[in-house]
């Protein structure tokens, strides 16, 4: 925490505002491998909290190597922090993403999907997302990748958790494989046409095929 | 012992302010890893193959992990070099005056952010955008608009306009406010546009 934060707090407070806290661990960072950075994690949601009057917590588990969240190892953290936090508190916990591929790519879909329904049985409030492309390339992220992520969370909310683990597992052993050459994708323009704001032909066929994936997976999607 | 009062961020100042010195790179280098390594093994915290956690004692120790982390590391302030400490009594104290409920938005387009639990039938609140990835300032509302239009998207986050007016939205310049300011209008537009002019943004 810093001063500038400090002070952006107190202005809040003092206002009376709605006030969400957001810190992303590092795997592989300082606090080291996985179980250290989930306690590390569990430690900073918990001080949002009871130090700064934070009123929801947003989380994001991020990968040294790849600067993704969709990883094995920071949906493991995300949801043990969330499971933890879910089982001995009502606090509102909040999770975000960054997947690796980018938008109207079968890949980001199913990386969106399978982080939403990591969040969604790990007790999750709220999802935010996606910075498709890893958050870093410019007008790469569009709509459809939100569509997922609510069409996913909405179908895994109220599923046996180990039901969605056997998903999650299949879901990142399809994906992690592509890691060193993951699809670019498509830029806003090239995925909507800008003025009437609908997704093309080719990002909708792109969608319907990760749905069958996603289905094929175990998560019955339904429109 | 119980706390006098809960500790808000103007405590919170007091005590950095009052805090021990410590060097920020004892801090990331020793302090965090030598604690959050000392949390692991008194807690016994080894995670299985499971990405999502099914052992309900491991999930409880890691809670007391946590917590026991916040308590024996505390809090840094970068600027000043100092630690925050806090008592876990304080932490559960604080913990207390968190909202189990908010509501996010206006009108029909209001929702409802209820604390919810891992098998839980209630979806969480989808909360669509880029968030903070960089968008041109051409596109910026049109971008929005994808999400605010999607049935399934409940709040917006913004992206980060690139520029404003042509000009660089650098951190720290009159440029930076002028995106910002830029950028609500951008997203408020949008839930217009999207016929949702209440979303929560």
């Amino acid at each position: 925490m810093d001063l500038a934060g400090l002070n952006m707090l107190a202005g809040w407070t003092a206002n009376g505002d709605t006030i969400m806290i957001e810190q992303m661990p590092i795997f592989g960072g300082y606090t080291g491998g996985i179980e250290e950075t989930a306690i590390s994690a569990v430690a900073t949601t918990l001080g949002s909290f009871a130090l700064f009057s934070g009123n929801f917590h947003l989380d994001g588990p991020i990968h040294i190597r790849w600067g993704i969240t969709t990883s094995r190892e920071t949906l493991q953290i995300a949801a043990h922090t969330a499971a933890a936090i879910d089982n001995n508190t009502d606090l509102l916990i909040a999770n975000q993403y960054y997947p690796m591929a980018g938008p109207c790519t079968e890949m980001c879909l199913l990386e969106t999907a399978c982080q939403a329904i990591n969040d969604t049985a790990s007790g999750r409030e709220l999802l935010s997302g996606s910075a498709a492309a890893k958050g870093v390339v410019q007008d790469k992220t569009t709509g459809m990748e939100a569509r997922i992520m609510g069409e996913a969370a909405r179908t895994a909310a109220g599923m046996k958790v180990s039901d969605v683990n056997e998903i999650v597992d299949k879901l990142v052993s399809n994906y992690e494989k592509n890691y060193n050459d993951a699809p670019e994708g498509k830029t806003f323009r090239e995925c909507y046409d800008v003025l009437t704001v609908k997704p093309t032909a080719e990002y909708l066929e792109v969608y319907e095929k990760a749905l069958a994936t996603l289905r094929a997976a175990g998560l019955d999607i339904k429109h | 012992m119980v706390s006098a009062r809960a500790i808000d961020v103007f405590e919170s100042f007091n005590r950095f302010n009052s805090g021990k010195k410590v060097r920020e790179d004892t801090w990331d280098y020793v302090t965090v890893p030598t604690n959050a390594m000392i949390m692991k093994e008194k807690y016994d915290i080894r995670f299985g193959p499971g990405i999502i956690p099914e052992d309900e004692d491991l999930i409880d120790r890691l809670f007391m992990a946590g917590i026991d982390m916040l308590v024996t590391t505390g809090f840094y302030n970068t600027n000043l070099g100092k630690v925050l400490t806090v008592t876990e009594d304080e932490v559960f104290d604080g913990l207390k005056t968190a909202p189990m409920k908010l509501r996010l938005g206006k009108g029909k387009d209001r929702v409802s952010c209820k604390s919810r639990h891992r098998t839980a039938k209630s979806k969480p609140i989808i909360q669509g955008g880029p968030t903070g990835a960089p968008v041109s300032e051409d596109i910026f509302p049109y971008m929005m608009q994808s999400y605010a239009q999607e049935r399934g998207v409940d709040t917006l986050v913004s992206g980060v306009l690139n520029t404003v007016n042509g000009n660089p939205a650098t951190t720290n310049t009159p440029w930076e406010i002028r995106a910002t300011l830029a950028e609500i209008r951008h997203v408020r537009e949008a839930c217009y546009t999207a016929g949702r002019p209440g979303m929560c943004i």
